[in-house]
């Protein structure tokens, strides 16, 4: 709406004091309120008279005047005489007093005289002030009807702290404190400060002093009560008590009148209290302008669209400053009962305007006439208030009415959106029922659907419980592999061993090739056994050829012996014949023939012994030659042993690259059979994974059927007790359903702690171990003794690995039950330990 | 004594505290603008007539309304008889835009059972270099909700008329095309005085009514 147009000048300079002070200078007053009170409190004598309660209430109050009072007003008429006869002092102090924004004061529209009632006004007032209780206590009905008449624009201050008992307040002294912190709603009050009053001279411009306190002072207050915070409206009331006092005491003020006068509620983030106005405000309205209130519901022009901004600012932006002023002093007195009487005051003055225009017209009636309706005659306007019927009783059984309708109201609106939300899910069921046209049919096939979703589960349980046993299996070949991994470990040991030996071996080789060597640097020095025997031969051949060379040696012995004979007898043959003179005769031939035969018998003897030499020579060659043949056998037999010793090298080479060759082949067995190891843990924990989603899969499953039970359920309602029995049967299915579920998940605990235990566990005994310990039910308590035997695994072993009897203490047991633990001590064998193990499972699933 | 005019629109002003609304809306009706003016305290009224085509004129009735949060439970009652909206933010307060979604929720949950035509508008474009939000987002968050976007100025009077006149003719064409009815006990399409024109509604709001139920 529309701003409003008076700009009154607050005194900034002067606080409380001066006007403290003003009252305790004059003396002797009038002594008599009765006579002379009443033109001296009602300037204007016609609105006087109009007044219901003042004239009921003043000699009422009169009465009860003590002594002392008595004298009080006679001193106080008689001040004002006095001063009626020196009317230029008085004028000169009402001059000085007086501030150029008078029109705020009520007085201010009257008559010539006007000036010296105003003094007379100050000086009560000053009397009121000063003895404030006092009044309070015995006058309050002639205090109530100065109100009325305006508080002296020079009084509001004080009168303001004293009607709002806001004077002495510890919440003051917060305020510089409250300063100093920020608020969450800064921002939103610095927005609005330079909106509120904008062409108001104290407020005017960016940076104002008045827009700094007033800032300052909306600030504490969002501070001090976090739940209203800030409240656009609020500002206008703060600006109005900033015009008269300062910050400090206007900040107590608001305080006061949030927290006494409704008005917190009012401002409250629910703005309940505000409904409620209007509510009550509406009452009135209907109670006394019916006709105007149905012109305004038959142009639907809600009493919100102009009376929450009356309410929310108590007219300070609606009417003149001057007027609302005046307004605001009776509300400081009365509170918001004010609010409703003027409201109502203005409707009624308005009426005959009202009922002729329609919803444009009354807006623009209401944003432009109204405001200025009353600028000249604001007491026009308070005594109308006062003649509308205002019964505060009424007001609040309203008000009682008003929260049970709200409380209703609030119940319908759960209720309205309970329905609506049910009504959807009936829509929906409508719709759903609408499409398989047959309900019946569509039930059944429901149920067919359900029982086939049943099914499904139920096989997916039974997969899932093959997964569980494949889960188990594979368990059982990672013990296994535990196995397989002591082997490995027994393969290490061996192929250290098999080093070891091949290290051996090779010293052997060398040794062996050394030996070689030696032998060889020997056979060339040392003929062996089969020279020998060559050797022998070749000295029997030797001495056979000895003997044949001694033989033919003889024989040429023997020719040289009969040679020689042959030659003396020839000798002597010759001599004996030749020796009687023919004999001479015959001489010389005779002697060159003998001669010549002497001749060749030395050389036939020379030849025979040449030959012998020869023959020796012969002889010595043929030795030699024997000699020279023995030496190159000799020869070749020790090549001959030399390349069998390095076939026999080659040999024990190629047996050493066999060895690293099968050391290899193992190494790489080994690697396999680790990379296989992990392979099979990788895939035990992705089967448990997927057998974990199969999990997860069910229970979706098993939600979703709980909830077309509950749809199930509903349309049961619907159709009766119709579908009950089905419900029933779904829900057994259901619960059979849980059932599995929770036996698979029984399931499901047992290969996860197994997995761990082989993860987990070093050696094979805590292996087997674990997995008993976290099997469930009888089996456990089967297995207790195992469990809980304290034996040490080098006690478990003997047994197991001696001969193939129970142990006297497996006998004193015998139970069945302890079937499997007499496996594990029968059987040292721990995949047959395991595989009984896993029996016992199955048996007990 | 009255203008006349084919329909009477009511449209709801909403949006954040300080975007503009009643200085949007006293351009657009008094054609001026207040450097300063108090905060709504409530709601304001104002009205005035568009034509939408040579001839056709539509009267626009208008509700101001407070930005402020707690103000809600007041102006709460006036979507329900509102046909049109202009939902506005301050282009250089990206809060007021992010509240936009509260806005759009707000009017939605308290205009049942019936619905408001809303108009997207990015109001101080005056103010482009303090812009905090863009003009694409803004057009892509209009698109989301399905609605036009304009940007405009108060102090400038840049796309005033064109917001307010372009939100009536979208309404008008749904009028004409039987998509908003009149309907008797809402406010938000009234027709221009025609004694059968009324007497038609009234045939229209009952064969909806039935059609409602």
């Amino acid at each position: 709406m529309s701003l409003p147009s008076g700009s009154p000048e607050r005194e900034v300079s002067t606080g409380a004091p001066p006007q403290l002070e003003c009252p305790s200078s004059p003396t002797g007053l009038d002594p008599d309120p009765l006579s002379t009170g009443s033109p001296v409190l009602s300037p204007d004598s016609s609105s006087h008279d109009a007044a219901l309660s003042a004239p009921a209430a003043s000699p009422a109050d009169s009465e009860n005047l003590s002594p002392d009072e008595l004298e009080l007003l006679a001193k106080l008429e008689e001040q004002n005489r006095l001063l009626e006869a020196d009317s230029k002092s008085m004028r000169s102090m009402s001059g000085s007093r007086r501030n150029s924004g008078s029109s705020l004061v009520s007085s201010s529209s009257a008559s010539s005289n006007l000036s010296h009632l105003e003094e007379d006004t100050w000086i009560l007032w000053g009397r009121i002030v000063n003895e404030w209780e006092e009044w309070r206590r015995k006058k309050d009905k002639l205090l109530k009807e100065l109100i009325r008449k305006g508080i002296p624009h020079h009084f509001r201050a004080i009168v303001w702290q004293l009607l709002g008992n806001a004077t002495d307040m510890p919440v003051k002294n917060q305020y510089s404190e409250l300063l100093k912190m920020s608020s969450p709603c800064e921002k939103l009050i610095r927005r609005d400060i330079a909106r509120t009053y904008p062409e108001h001279e104290f407020f005017k411009g960016q940076d104002s002093l008045g827009q700094e306190v007033l800032f300052n002072v909306m600030k504490a207050y969002s501070l001090v009560d976090r739940e209203v915070g800030y409240c656009q409206g609020s500002a206008f009331i703060v600006g109005l008590l900033l015009m008269q006092m300062p910050e400090e005491e206007a900040f107590c003020v608001f305080v006061r009148l949030m927290q006494e006068y409704r008005l917190r509620e009012l401002f409250k983030p629910s703005m309940a209290e505000l409904g409620l106005c209007i509510y009550q405000f509406e009452y009135l309205l209907q109670e006394q302008l019916p006709e105007l209130n149905v012109h305004f519901r038959s142009q639907s022009f809600h009493t919100s669209m102009y009376a929450s901004s009356w309410f929310l600012t108590l007219f300070l932006t609606f009417l003149p400053l001057p007027v609302a002023t005046r307004i605001f002093d009776i509300f400081m007195y009365e509170g918001l009962e004010i609010i409703f009487r003027v409201g109502l005051a203005i409707l009624q003055y308005n009426q005959t305007d009202l009922i002729q225009l329609d919803m444009e017209g009354m807006s623009q009636h209401f944003q432009k006439v109204i405001p200025h309706q009353f600028d000249s005659c604001p007491d026009k306007l308070i005594l109308r208030a006062y003649q509308v019927k205002y019964n505060p009783k009424r007001m609040k059984k309203l008000e009682k009415e008003y929260t049970t309708i709200k409380n209703k109201e609030m119940e319908e609106q759960i209720e309205i959106k309970r329905l609506r939300t049910e009504n959807r899910l009936l829509k929906q069921r409508i719709e759903t029922l609408e499409k398989g046209q047959v309900t019946r049919a569509q039930e059944a096939e429901e149920n067919y659907v359900i029982k086939r979703e049943l099914a499904v589960v139920r096989q997916q349980c039974n997969t899932a419980s093959e997964s569980l046993e494949k889960a188990q299996d594979t368990i059982r070949e990672l013990q296994q592999q535990k196995y397989t991994e002591q082997f490995v470990t027994n393969l290490q040991t061996e192929l250290e061993q098999s080093r070891l030996r091949e290290a051996e071996l090779q010293g052997a080789l060398k040794e062996m090739q050394d030996k070689v060597l030696d032998l060889e640097k020997r056979s060339s020095c040392l003929p062996d056994e089969n020279n020998m025997a060559a050797l022998q031969e070749e000295v029997k051949q030797m001495k056979l050829r000895e003997l044949e060379t001694l033989r033919s040696f003889r024989e040429m012995q023997d020719t040289v012996t009969e040679l020689n004979q042959r030659w003396q007898h020839h000798m002597s043959r010759g001599s004996s014949t030749g020796g009687g003179g023919g004999h001479w005769k015959e001489s010389p031939k005779k002697n060159a023939m003998n001669e010549l035969q002497d001749k060749l018998m030395t050389v036939r003897l020379r030849e025979a012994q040449a030959q012998a030499e020869l023959r020796e020579v012969k002889l010595k060659a043929l030795q030699l030659e024997s000699q020279n043949q023995i030496h190159s056998k000799l020869i070749g037999r020790n090549d001959q042993e030399r390349s069998a010793l390095q076939d026999r090298l080659q040999m024990l080479a190629n047996q050493n690259k066999a060895l690293q060759a099968q050391l290899s082949e193992m190494k790489r067995k080994q690697a396999e059979s680790d990379c296989k190891s992990k392979e099979d843990v990788m895939a035990v924990r992705l089967r448990e994974a997927d057998s974990m989603a199969a999990m997860a899969e069910l229970r979706q499953r098993i939600a979703e059927l709980e909830i077309q039970k509950e749809e199930g359920l509903i349309q049961g309602q619907l159709n009766h007790s119709d579908s009950r029995q089905y419900i029933n049967q779904l829900r057994d299915q259901i619960i059979e359903l849980k059932n599995e579920i929770r036996l698979m998940r029984g399931q499901k605990a047992t290969p996860s702690s197994r997995v761990g235990g082989v993860g987990g566990s070093t050696n094979y005994q805590d292996l087997c171990l674990a997995s008993p310990a976290s099997a469930e039910g009888d089996y456990l308590s089967s297995d207790e003794d195992l469990l809980h035997s304290p034996l040490p695994a080098n006690a478990l072993y003997p047994s197991l690995s001696g001969p193939c009897h129970p142990s006297p203490r497996l006998d004193s047991e015998g139970s069945t039950d302890s079937e499997a633990e007499e496996q594990v001590r029968i059987h040292p064998d721990p995949q047959q330990l395991y595989g009984s193990m896993v029996c016992a499972e199955g048996l007990e699933n | 004594m009255e203008a006349i005019w084919l329909y009477q629109f009511r449209l709801i002003v909403i949006g954040d505290s300080t975007v503009g609304k009643s200085c949007l809306i006293r351009r657009f009706t008094e054609g001026r603008f207040a450097q300063v003016s108090d905060p709504t305290v409530g709601v304001d009224f104002f009205s005035r007539l568009v034509e939408i085509e040579p001839g056709k004129r539509i009267k626009l009735q208008i509700w101001d309304t407070a930005g402020q949060e707690r103000f809600r439970s007041i102006t709460r009652a006036y979507y329900r008889n509102s046909v049109g909206g202009l939902l506005l933010f301050d282009i250089t307060n990206r809060r007021s835009f992010q509240n936009v979604h509260d806005w759009l929720e707000e009017a939605r949950s308290h205009v049942q059972p019936h619905s408001i035509v809303f108009l997207l508008v990015g109001h101080k474009c005056d103010l482009e270099a303090q812009r905090q939000v863009t003009r694409q987002e803004a057009e892509k968050l209009a698109g989301a909700y399905g609605m036009r976007y304009v940007e405009t100025s108060a102090r400038d009077a840049i796309n005033v008329e064109h917001a307010f006149t372009e939100l009536t003719r979208d309404i008008f064409a749904l009028v004409r095309s039987g998509e908003i009815t009149i309907q008797e006990g809402w406010e938000g399409v009234k027709s221009g005085f025609v004694p059968n024109v009324v007497h038609s509604s009234e045939e229209v709001t009952k064969s909806d009514r039935r059609c409602l139920c």
